[in-house]
């Protein structure tokens, strides 16, 4: 588990694989870490309806965006102080000193007494830690906090406000603390350092963050005052105090959970709050999530009161999985709701219940879209259409997704069969949406419901289609490490719909690959952009392949002229196999029922003797080496690499041409060319040439 | 005696139909087999459209399996004591276009009749958008022994086939798990682990084409699950290669979608379904047959046939036979060692038939024995299928009788083997027979007098180069192995 890397991405909660609580985040080379406590189901035998933590994890961010889980870094069990199967591996913190890192968290001791403090050291921020054997003297209490404060002093804060000053050793509390005698009930205790909350609103307060800034402390902390836990905070110019409190940074959870605990970090300029909420676990406040916000400073050193937001920080390529119900604004009409109770880490959906809702998530980065489409995932009650906008809800409409979840009356043969014909309401689907526009630079993305059933998304993602192809811009091209022609002339697709069985005879191929097609087929040796004129007779055939149950000759064949003009590319493949399909695609007008030409030159410095072509098509091919007939693949048959070989052949010097036709079949027209020698290893010593 | 003489003619008669059973018996139409799962005794599989044949002894297979969902090829793994099911919702280019996806849902029991029979809600644990160059549908299972962790494969010759990771205990999608490209040109994949390599098994050709499908099924190995996978002749799947497993043959066309179920020890059997069964009108089938390894690749056994044999012990060579008297054929001995006398015509030896030699055996019961092999009448095994005694994943039970009577090879009480003069049907006179992974055989009884339930423990046995016995099987000793030899 240690070596475990999980990365989630932007949005509120940031860790969304598991529960996560008390966040201290801390810049270390460059990247924020995140030591937050590890809150878990209670296993058997232990107090159920109890905080319950076992371990710690460390989580590191660049962007604040993706987060990695660098896995569990102290655990309750190898520290040789806790009391075994104690669960109560509290809120932690964690700084650095003169290239040590010092982890300081909280737990029950085997001496029992509360809690005490114990430090685990490493060499890296994410560990590994080693535990010192016995906690830190002096500190009876939780939620440790570390001050490395302008004074060249560490202070350590914990519990319910108390701070002492750290040896340099950052092990153990200095000498020179004060101490006070404090009195519970009849029982009076010696305690170290002094309570920096003493006289301020402080009712059940706990887990301390200090920190520095523009010649403040500030002392910020969490207290009760009126059910539940706020942020509150306090400022000082000295690191133990005299406090005097400021007021709010956040108020009480509007859900009712009870905790709230936080830290606050300066990363790239910015001010940035974490804190926790119990969204994966809303029926049971002790399991609870990480979550960020900005934090902004007034000029007079005080805090801006923050308030929760779904949406948190960072900016999201368009091309991560963006979780949309964590909007940054909606429509009055639009809720959240976990879209499972009980795997909570499913996470959420919003649903936008009519025509007209809408929501919007910010701050979407599309610098990074080519030639792109969107997936949407979405569950719909009727069949309704969502648009994909930019900025507002009437923004430029960046894709329409179609939602037909109600099953279609069938209507003619070329139907799916009924058992993928599926009512699908209600149901998740990832929707394929192309782009109708692509917007430029960092903008909000908004989701409109434009029809009358009631939608709910969960995510959207933008992906950029492969290159399969680049046009030549070279002279002249090698054959790739294993031998592979990549550099082709192709001819746009012949509209060619062959007989509907799949095992293509030598005699059907031979007669339609040998008849003509357009003039000088067997000759051409093509310019980019030449355009040749194909006419000839066609019988008309269904074009179905393989599947279904439409493959039946017509009773009466019908003849049709076929007249295309047609456009020879030059292009380099970006793959060992050249894809046809995708060629079809992009520049003809079909996909299936299609007939390529494919030219190529190749240039020799000498003869080359017993070369074989080694060709793997989909479907059928043939192929000529200098207007020779050398090899045809006839067959029901898929690219498989030296699927077909030709016989012994001399690649003469100076110029051949290689030509192939290539018929489709099944599945994605493709196919893959290479000379091999007389022990099976590719032949490269060639040069290609598209012209 | 004349009753033998009868006896024997009869079943000469019936020899002359000798076949062998190419599909399981009953209603066992299926397309896209899920591996076979077993529940409370049941044998259970899942196909395309939804829904699934059953078999309480793997032989007869009929309708009533329950799965909801339709779409496309389901897998079903059993794990921890839960079912999980995986399937396509989509139908691979038929339900429009080659957005896919795939999902997973759990069941507590395969028996729709139990109280317990409940899926839970399917969850999608992938998707092709459409645009890709893969097509999400016909899912495999693989639950990594050496690791626990949980895989699937999917996709069609639309693209590619993939691989993603999936949490064995909620049958989620792994969080982060990012899917990994490893073949091509294969629909219906499974992967598989045995001795150190993963196998990836895909489906080639073309489907759905009645008896012109010409599906068949390829496999590549690895070191690794995320591959790459390669075939015996080093080429990657991923550029289309693979090593045949099983092609068309007697009178079956278009294996595909590999499941592997192990038996026993040395005992596995591949299911798959056969687009075309010609005996049972063309229709898609299931098909089982033994699953054999040979330099740690796998490949599809033939059914046994039905014939006379040479019944050959594994640990000599003797073979099985009746301990009767040896019968000398009177035949003068030609020339000195081999040289012929000058002048004598040619003329071939007849062999010893069983009436030249059947008065000289007892009438009742004759133990068995193991010797060398003389193709004498009391070494000649008929073996028949006795269909109504049902069967087990491989075969139907058959009686094992000398050629020519109905003395049938029997089970005893004591736990020895004998022939008795009459096959009655018995349990002990069944027998179960299985190839074995090293492709010689284990020949057991359906039951052995006195003890209850069908038997799966004891086998033919070499207990001597010459004595045969029931004894426990156990696949590293060739006591328990046999061949079949026709001569």
């Amino acid at each position: 588990m240690l070596l475990l890397a999980l990365n989630s991405t932007a949005q509120n909660p940031v860790v969304r694989d598991q529960f996560s609580a008390d966040p201290t985040a801390r810049v270390f080379n460059g990247k924020v870490y995140l030591y937050p406590s590890h809150d878990i189901v209670p296993p058997q035998g232990a107090r159920q309806d109890w905080f319950c933590m076992e371990d710690y994890h460390v989580f590191s961010s660049e962007n604040l965006t993706d987060w990695k889980d660098h896995g569990v870094i102290v655990t309750q069990n190898k520290v040789p102080w806790v009391r075994l199967d104690s669960y109560s591996m509290w809120a932690p913190d964690c700084v650095e000193k003169n290239g040590k890192y010092y982890f300081y968290f909280p737990s029950a001791p085997q001496a029992g007494g509360g809690f005490a403090v114990g430090v685990a050291i490493a060499d890296s921020p994410e560990g590994p830690f080693v535990p010192e054997p016995e906690p830190i003297k002096g500190i009876n209490g939780i939620d440790p906090c570390v001050l490395q404060a302008s004074d060249g002093n560490a202070y350590i804060f914990w519990g319910n406000g108390r701070c002492a000053k750290l040896k340099p050793n950052m092990k153990e509390l200095a000498d020179d603390n004060p101490k006070e005698t404090v009195k519970w009930g009849e029982r009076e205790f010696e305690m170290t350092g002094v309570n920096c909350l003493k006289d301020l609103p402080n009712r059940q307060a706990e887990g301390p963050f200090a920190f520095e800034y523009n010649g403040n402390y500030y002392l910020t902390y969490p207290y009760v005052r009126e059910k539940t836990e706020v942020i509150g905070y306090a400022m000082s110019k000295n690191p133990m105090g005299p406090y005097e409190y400021k007021g709010i940074i956040m108020a009480e959870h509007a859900n009712g959970c009870w905790t709230n605990h936080h830290s606050i970090v300066n990363y790239k300029g910015q001010w940035y709050f974490f804190y926790h909420h119990n969204d994966f676990s809303p029926s049971d406040d002790k399991r609870r999530s990480v979550c960020i916000e900005k934090l902004t400073f007034n000029a007079d050193g005080t805090i801006q009161e923050i308030k929760p937001t779904m949406r948190g920080v960072g900016i999201n390529k368009a091309t991560e999985k963006i979780e949309i119900d964590r909007y940054s604004s909606a429509s009055a009409n639009v809720t959240t709701e976990l879209i499972d109770t009980i795997n909570t880490f499913r996470s959420y959906q919003a649903t936008l219940p009519t025509k007209g809702s809408w929501l919007r998530y910010n701050d979407v980065d599309f610098s990074v879209l080519n030639n792109s489409y969107v997936i949407i995932s979405a569950k719909a009650s009727d069949n309704t259409e969502l648009y994909i906008r930019e900025k507002a809800p009437n923004g430029k409409v960046i894709g329409k997704a179609k939602m037909t979840v109600k099953p279609e009356t069938p209507q003619g043969a070329g139907q799916a069969p009924s058992m993928f014909r599926r009512e699908m309401t209600n149901q998740w689907l990832t929707l394929t949406v192309p782009l109708e526009y692509t917007p430029k630079g960092v903008t909000d993305l908004v989701i409109t419901n434009e029809g009358n059933g009631s939608a709910s998304v969960d995510w959207v993602q933008f992906k950029n289609r492969p290159k399969y192809f680049s046009p030549v811009t070279t002279p002249s091209a090698q054959p790739d490490d294993e031998g592979f022609i990549r550099r082709w002339m192709l001819l746009e697709p012949i509209d060619k719909p062959n007989r509907g069985n799949t095992v293509f005879t030598d005699t059907y191929l031979r007669e339609h690959f040998n008849m003509e097609y357009f003039k000088g087929q067997q000759t051409i040796v093509p310019k980019d952009g030449q355009k040749v004129k194909v006419s000839f007779q066609r019988e008309e055939v269904p074009a179905g392949f393989g599947r279904g149950p439409q493959q039946q000759e017509p009773a009466k064949p019908v003849i049709k002229t076929v007249n295309q003009t047609l456009t020879w590319h030059a292009l380099d493949s970006e793959n060992m196999n050249v894809k046809l399909f995708r060629f079809a695609e992009k520049w003809g007008q079909q996909v299936y029922g299609v007939l390529f030409w494919a030219v190529t030159i190749i240039d020799c410095d000498e003869d080359i003797e017993d070369v074989r072509l080694a060709v793997g098509s989909n479907s059928a091919s043939m192929w000529w080496l200098n207007g020779e007939e050398v090899l045809l693949l006839s067959g029901d048959r898929r690219m498989v690499k030296d699927d077909a070989m030709s016989p012994r052949l001399t690649l003469k010097k100076g110029r051949n041409i290689l030509r192939g036709a290539i018929i489709n079949g099944p599945g994605m027209s493709d196919f893959c060319v290479r000379f091999i020698d007389e022990k099976g290893n590719p032949v490269k010593n060639y040069s290609i040439k598209a012209q | 005696m004349k009753t033998k003489y009868l006896i024997g003619l009869s079943i000469i008669i019936s020899n002359l139909s000798f076949s062998s059973v190419k599909a399981q018996s009953g209603a066992p139409y299926i397309h896209d087999p899920s591996t076979l799962a077993e529940c409370d005794g049941k044998w259970y599989t899942f196909g395309t459209g939804g829904g699934g044949i059953i078999s309480a002894d793997g032989w007869n297979w009929n309708s009533g399996a329950d799965r909801p969902g339709g779409g496309a090829a389901p897998d079903m793994l059993k794990i921890g004591d839960r079912y999980l099911c995986i399937y396509g919702a989509t139908g691979g280019g038929l339900g429009g276009g080659h957005a896919g996806r795939i999902l997973t849902m759990w069941n507590k029991t395969l028996d729709p009749k139990s109280p317990d029979f409940k899926w839970s809600e399917a969850v999608e644990v992938c998707f092709s958008d459409g645009m890709e160059d893969q097509d999400a549908i016909d899912p495999g299972l693989l639950l990594d022994p050496t690791t626990g962790r949980l895989w699937a494969s999917y996709g069609t010759y639309f693209g590619t086939i993939r691989l993603i990771e999936l949490d064995p205990k909620t049958g989620f999608r792994v969080k982060g798990n990012k899917e990994k490209d490893i073949a091509i040109d294969c629909e219906a994949t499974d992967l598989i682990y045995r001795d150190g390599w993963y196998y990836l098994l895909g489906t080639h050709g073309t489907c759905c084409d009645g008896v012109n499908s010409t599906y068949n099924i390829v496999v590549g190995r690895s070191r690794k699950v995320t591959g790459p996978y390669l075939d015996n002749v080093g080429r990657d799947m991923y550029h289309g290669g693979g090593k045949m497993v099983i092609a068309a043959g007697d009178r079956v066309c278009g294996p595909g979608h590999f499941g592997r179920t192990i038996i026993d020890e040395g005992v596995e059997i591949m299911s798959c379904h056969y687009e075309a069964d010609f005996d049972q009108g063309g229709s898609s089938v299931l098909g089982i047959r033994p699953l054999l390894w040979k330099n740690d690749w796998p490949y599809a056994g033939d059914r046994f046939k039905e014939g006379t044999y040479e019944i050959e012990s594994e640990r000599r060579g003797y073979s099985l036979e009746l301990a009767v008297d040896f019968v000398r054929l009177n035949v003068p001995r030609r020339g000195g060692f081999g040289r012929p006398a000058n002048d004598t015509p040619v003329v071939p030896v007849a062999n010893q038939k069983l009436e030249d030699v059947i008065s000289t055996w007892p009438s009742g019961e004759i133990p068995a024995r193991i010797g060398d092999y003389m193709f004498r009448p009391h070494q000649k095994w008929t073996i028949t299928a006795v269909p109504e005694a049902g069967g087990y994943l491989s075969n139907p039970y058959f009686k094992i009788t000398i050629e020519g009577t109905n003395r049938a090879l029997s089970a005893t009480a004591n736990t020895e083997v004998t022939t008795v003069p009459e096959f009655t049907g018995a349990d002990e006179q069944l027998w179960r027979i299985e190839q074995l992974i090293d492709g010689t055989f284990r020949i057991m009884p359906k039951a052995i007098p006195g003890r209850q339930g069908i038997n799966t423990k004891y086998c033919l046995y070499s207990i001597g180069d010459s004595t045969p016995t029931l004894a426990e099987y156990d696949f590293k000793s060739d006591n328990s192995k046999w061949n079949f030899r026709a001569h």
